[in-house]
């Protein structure tokens, strides 16, 4: 069964279209990418999965429930986490705070516990600083703990969201261009961190510009073009569809893959 | 009753005539600067006061003692733009922070006004010293008249402004997109300044025409400015002419409570009204114009 | 607790935070001692270092805007007062009532004036503290009007009432730290920290699972409280209040507070609410005057120093290569 099923999910802004009736299925435990021209709709097809804007037709199923136009914030705690294309950080909080506020959704204290030494409070306070601390150990980012948000390079800005939206344990990472701005090294470690995740368990949903990394990473790949699916399938078979290439203006993309 | 109900409209559309120009203030600078001027209520105030103080002081004519002070007014918009709103603007302060700012400022023209000229309420001599006209068996004061007759004016010269003079047009340029306007040679700055002064011109109009139906003093400025953004969101921020209508539409309502629900309830009328329309069209009547 | 004992850690090795600490517990230990007219300015310290706590959480860390908690202030003082002045209640129940009326309050205004944003939500609250002053001038009725209502009954339980100026002060240094531990104890939740994530980012907030909508109603009630709390303090230290008690004048004054303070901080509405209210100890004969410099001083403090006092500590540490 597929962990995320999108069926004939459109969105309309007026006179335009800008997601023209795609159905896709993500499997669990797998990395899959959506790729696509600057302008095919991708960002706009995750907005409307993470529940940020409602379809104007269509259905979405995560997990076996319907989640189509839900509040993003329910749909987060079923399990799907998402990132953003322009990284939106806590910029004034440091690093560490950052990750463990990712941690909201599996804990429980409100006011009460803010207010008095409950022990099971305290017991939660200290395993999510332990949790914040850990990921930040598998990410790489574990020497900033203390440092603002704000001054990270742009690289480790978008590790850090990676780090913060894997706190929240989800079942599905949504991850909008996560390689966007960074070098070479940089996105090949970015790779190795994408497989490891994939490894443990979660599954992988990302927007991508670049191809190398796709390839490189991606189990399945599906291409949207002006909205609409072109092409799905492993990222070998998808890469010498005819009608993908056209898509992205000539070979020099493929080429450079 | 009817009598009553009508005498009572005209009444309200002459108030709210004068909300209606206070209200076009804040959409003026609001449009410039997307910044809302908290006080904007200081500049009606002072508006009534100068033009009192420039008769009795100075022994000046009221239509001298008017114009003078309405440019002082201007002035003073200018110099709150400098002192309080453009250091905060370049050091990219937030918009709540700027809002705060203007709402002490608006405190501190206040607390100014009351230790020069003391707590005294004043007002002025009608514009015009006869009976009122009788329309349809109504009363009309020939104040009515003034301030009527001055808003369409105020307001047909603001149109004629935006719509046909290079500065009026450089205006509306800077508010639908200050950097393609920067970028256009226009100076944004001047602009902002002029924004001030156009509105506290505006306020300081709207203060003299109505001190001869009320007084004037120290601390008429907060609910005034109130009455204007109140117009100004009924109409929809951003929007001069709606903001008039809005205030029209205020000054009516608050006639009509006042009839139906006795002079207690004027603010809370007033004050109801914004907050319906916060919640259920903030956009305004007309639906805002950004 | 738990805060105090972070407080003294985050202190210990930053000698403007110690001085700025050490400035305050002397001017407490200074009125104690030598009593009459400063012990009346720490009152009024402390009891707005309460409300200035609330407004903290809301706008501080939650990053919200509020023009309007005067509001809860007057619900809570004039129940209290009148309960109390009028109908003989006990001071602590008075007090509950009033609580209990504020947070209905904050709860069911709170729902839709939320959904707003920037100067509608500024504008809304605003609306609400003055349809409040309203209410306190029209319904004179039960609040007297503008006269306002006299004789209300010290703080106490009981036989036991705190009337000596001393133990006014003692009493209400202790609500103020209170009010301070318990701000710091938010912040270093989960709650907290949902508060300051819709502050950082309502989008990101919610695509990590937080509603952000009832947050922002939680950090209102909550700010409500202690607007309440310290409303109702107000009126039994003062023994009176008038619809000028919490009119416009509060507002402007709990801001000044919060900036000079420092907006965000923990420590930052007690060290503002002291400065405020011991700085123009000679104005205060001339109330006008102090107004006036009210306002000038709030839109210096906005223009040249937006963090506050509070944050000195800050600029401290990172002046010095440390984090704070």
């Amino acid at each position: 069964m597929s962990l995320l099923r999108i069926e004939g999910l459109t969105r309309r802004f007026g006179g335009l279209v800008a997601v023209d009736n795609v159905t896709l299925d993500i499997p669990p435990q797998r990395l899959s990418a959506v790729i696509g021209p600057n302008g095919a709709g991708k960002t706009t097809l995750f907005n409307m999965i993470s529940g940020f804007i409602p379809p104007s037709a269509g259905t979405v199923h995560f997990d076996g429930h319907e989640i189509t136009a839900q509040p993003p914030e329910s749909i987060a705690r079923r399990g799907l986490i998402r990132t953003f294309q322009l990284v939106q950080l806590f910029e004034g909080l440091t690093v560490l705070e950052n990750v463990k506020i990712g941690c909201h959704l599996h804990t429980r204290g409100g006011l009460l516990a803010a207010l008095m030494p409950l022990a099971w409070a305290q017991a939660e306070e200290v395993a999510v600083e332990a949790e914040a601390h850990r990921l930040l150990e598998e990410t790489g980012l574990a020497d900033q703990a203390a440092t603002s948000a704000a001054v990270l390079p742009y690289g480790q800005k978008r590790l850090l969201e990676i780090t913060r939206a894997l706190a929240a344990r989800p079942k599905l990472l949504l991850l909008d261009e996560p390689a966007a701005g960074l070098n070479r090294q940089e996105t090949d470690a970015l790779a190795a961190l994408l497989r490891r995740i994939v490894a443990n368990g979660t599954a992988i949903l990302l927007i991508e510009h670049d191809m190398q990394l796709v390839m490189n990473v991606a189990d399945q790949v599906a291409v949207l073009d002006f909205g609409r699916l072109i092409a799905q399938g492993r990222p070998e078979e998808v890469r010498r569809n005819p009608d993908v290439i056209a898509a992205y203006l000539g070979s020099q993309e493929a080429a450079r893959a | 009753m009817l009598d009553l109900l009508i005498q009572s409209i005209l009444s309200g559309i002459g108030v709210g005539a004068i909300y209606g120009l206070i209200g076009i203030g804040f959409c003026v600078i609001y449009n410039a600067s997307g910044i809302v001027n908290f006080a904007q209520g200081a500049f009606v105030m002072l508006g009534g006061m100068l033009t009192h103080a420039g008769m009795t002081r100075l022994g000046l004519p009221l239509p001298f003692a008017a114009v003078i002070s309405v440019g002082v007014v201007a002035v003073a918009g200018v110099l709150l733009e400098r002192i309080v709103v453009r250091p905060l603007w370049n050091r990219g302060s937030t918009m709540f922070v700027m809002i705060l700012a203007t709402l002490a400022a608006q405190i501190v023209v206040e607390r100014m006004t009351l230790i020069v000229a003391g707590d005294q309420p004043r007002s002025l001599p009608v514009f015009t010293d006869l009976p009122p006209l009788r329309v349809f068996g109504f009363a009309v004061s020939f104040q009515f008249l003034w301030i009527v007759g001055c808003s369409v004016i105020v307001i047909a010269g603001l149109a004629l402004f935006f719509s046909s003079t290079k500065t009026g047009k450089a205006m509306r340029a800077c508010s639908i997109n200050r950097d393609a306007a920067a970028l256009q040679g226009i100076r944004v700055s001047r602009m902002l300044a002029l924004a001030f002064a156009l509105s506290a011109g505006l306020g300081a109009i709207a203060g003299i025409l109505i001190t001869p139906t009320q007084y004037t003093a120290f601390n008429v400025g907060v609910p005034f400015a109130i009455s204007g953004f109140i117009a100004a969101i009924v109409g929809g921020f951003g929007r001069p002419l709606g903001a008039f209508a809005g205030g029209i539409l205020l000054g009516v309502a608050q006639a009509l409570a006042i009839v139906f629900l006795g002079s207690a309830f004027k603010n809370v009328a007033a004050l109801s009204i914004l907050l319906l329309f916060l919640f259920v069209r903030p956009t305004g009547l007309l639906g805002s114009a950004k | 607790m738990n805060s105090l004992i972070t407080i003294w850690a985050k202190a210990r090795g930053n000698p403007i935070a110690l001085l700025l600490w050490g400035l305050a517990a002397a001017l407490v230990l200074y009125s104690f001692v030598t009593g009459g007219y400063f012990i009346a300015v720490l009152h009024f310290a402390f009891i707005y270092t309460v409300l200035v706590t609330g407004l903290n959480v809301f706008m501080g860390f939650t990053g919200q805007v509020s023009f309007g908690h005067n509001a809860f202030a007057a619900i809570s003082g004039y129940t209290s007062a009148v309960l109390t002045a009028t109908y003989g209640w006990e001071p602590l129940p008075a007090g509950l009532v009033g609580l209990a009326g504020a947070l209905t309050c904050a709860l069911v205004v709170g729902y839709p004036v939320l959904r707003l944003r920037g100067h509608y939500l500024a504008m809304a609250t605003l609306a609400i503290g003055l349809i409040a002053y309203e209410v306190a001038v029209q319904w004179d009725s039960v609040t007297k009007g503008y006269m306002g209502i006299s004789g209300v009954p010290p703080l106490g339980v009981g036989s036991f009432t705190v009337v000596s100026d001393r133990g006014l002060l003692v009493f209400l240094l202790i609500a103020a730290v209170l009010a301070l531990l318990s701000a710091a104890g938010i912040r270093r939740s989960r709650l907290g920290r949902a508060f300051v994530a819709v502050a950082g980012s309502e989008d990101a907030a919610r695509a990590l699972g937080i509603d952000v909508a009832r947050y922002k109603l939680i950090a209102f009630t909550i700010s409500a409280a202690y607007a309440a709390i310290a409303g109702s303090l107000f009126v039994h230290a003062v023994g009176f209040v008038s619809p000028e008690v919490f009119g416009l004048a509060m507002v402007v004054l709990s801001f000044t507070m919060l900036y000079v303070g420092g907006i965000g901080t923990v420590a930052g509405p007690m060290l503002g609410a002291i400065i405020i209210s011991a700085l123009p100890e000679s104005f205060r004969t001339f109330k006008d005057y102090q107004d006036l410099a009210y306002g000038a001083a709030l839109i210096a403090i906005l223009i040249y120093a937006p963090r506050g006092l509070a944050s000195l500590p800050e600029l401290w540490a990172k002046w010095r290569g440390k984090d704070a």
